[in-house]
């Protein structure tokens, strides 16, 4: 988590345009929070009935940890919109991001419930030293 | 019901599998939540998964629960699934995101 379903038509990007997307948003994510990138997971869906396009041509749905800021979320969202546009051939009305949020506490990935937001090192810190015990 | 969204990367697991993985998830809600899981798989084709901005091997699973969890509970009910998932799938624990929620509120 954070988790972004971006949703187009099919055919609409190219192998290339959904890495350098997927990538953007990495990299949006991160430095508008501070999250780690191996926390950023990006899936694309083409034409799928469970994440509809609407009237759009590409739409991201995230679902980040839950405890930013309003303007974090706004910043996250445009920049994400102006990347669609940018590498994906699309025109500003023809994109959307939208953001939602969930306790990071409901969330489970390494084994590890997720850390709340800011609290990362720590949660990596953890990892590592049970992981270390678990090889011993 | 509970509702479950599996979202599996291509490859992970295989067709086979898929039947048996679906029949643990079964058991795990009925035990868990005392209900049968409505289970909604799909596949994420190749190429159209990534974590950190590469290809990834991860799956993500949400399970709404049907009633408000504790921290405790639903800590133990995350682990006890990441374990299911990965015994049934042969991943490994960084290749499972899993989720459980709570009812939403009307």
């Amino acid at each position: 988590m954070p988790l972004y379903i971006c949703s187009t038509h099919k055919d609409a990007l190219n192998p290339s345009a959904k890495e350098k997307i997927a990538s953007a948003i990495t990299d949006i994510h991160c430095s508008v929070t501070g999250a780690p990138a191996s926390f950023v997971h990006a899936i694309f869906f083409e034409d799928h009935p469970l994440f509809s396009l609407g009237d759009k041509k590409l739409l991201v749905r995230g679902t980040i940890r839950r405890g930013r800021s309003d303007a974090q979320k706004d910043e996250i969202a445009e920049k994400i919109k102006s990347s669609l546009v940018e590498l994906g051939g699309a025109t500003e009305p023809q994109v959307d991001a939208v953001i939602r949020e969930t306790p990071a506490s409901w969330v489970m990935e390494g084994g590890e419930i997720m850390p709340e937001p800011g609290e990362e090192a720590e949660w990596f810190a953890a990892q590592e030293a049970r992981r270390r015990g678990e090889q011993l | 019901m509970i509702n479950c969204s599996c979202l599996v990367q291509e490859g992970q697991s295989p067709d086979l599998k898929k039947t048996e993985i679906q029949a643990a998830i079964q058991e795990f809600t009925v035990r868990s939540f005392g209900l049968e899981a409505r289970i909604v798989w799909t596949p994420v084709a190749a190429g159209n998964g990534f974590t950190a901005g590469k290809p990834s091997t991860s799956s993500v699973v949400s399970i709404t629960s049907n009633e408000k969890l504790s921290p405790a509970r639903r800590q133990s009910l995350l682990q006890e699934f990441v374990a299911l998932w990965t015994t049934e799938t042969g991943s490994t624990i960084d290749e499972i995101v899993a989720v459980i929620t709570d009812p939403a509120e009307t």
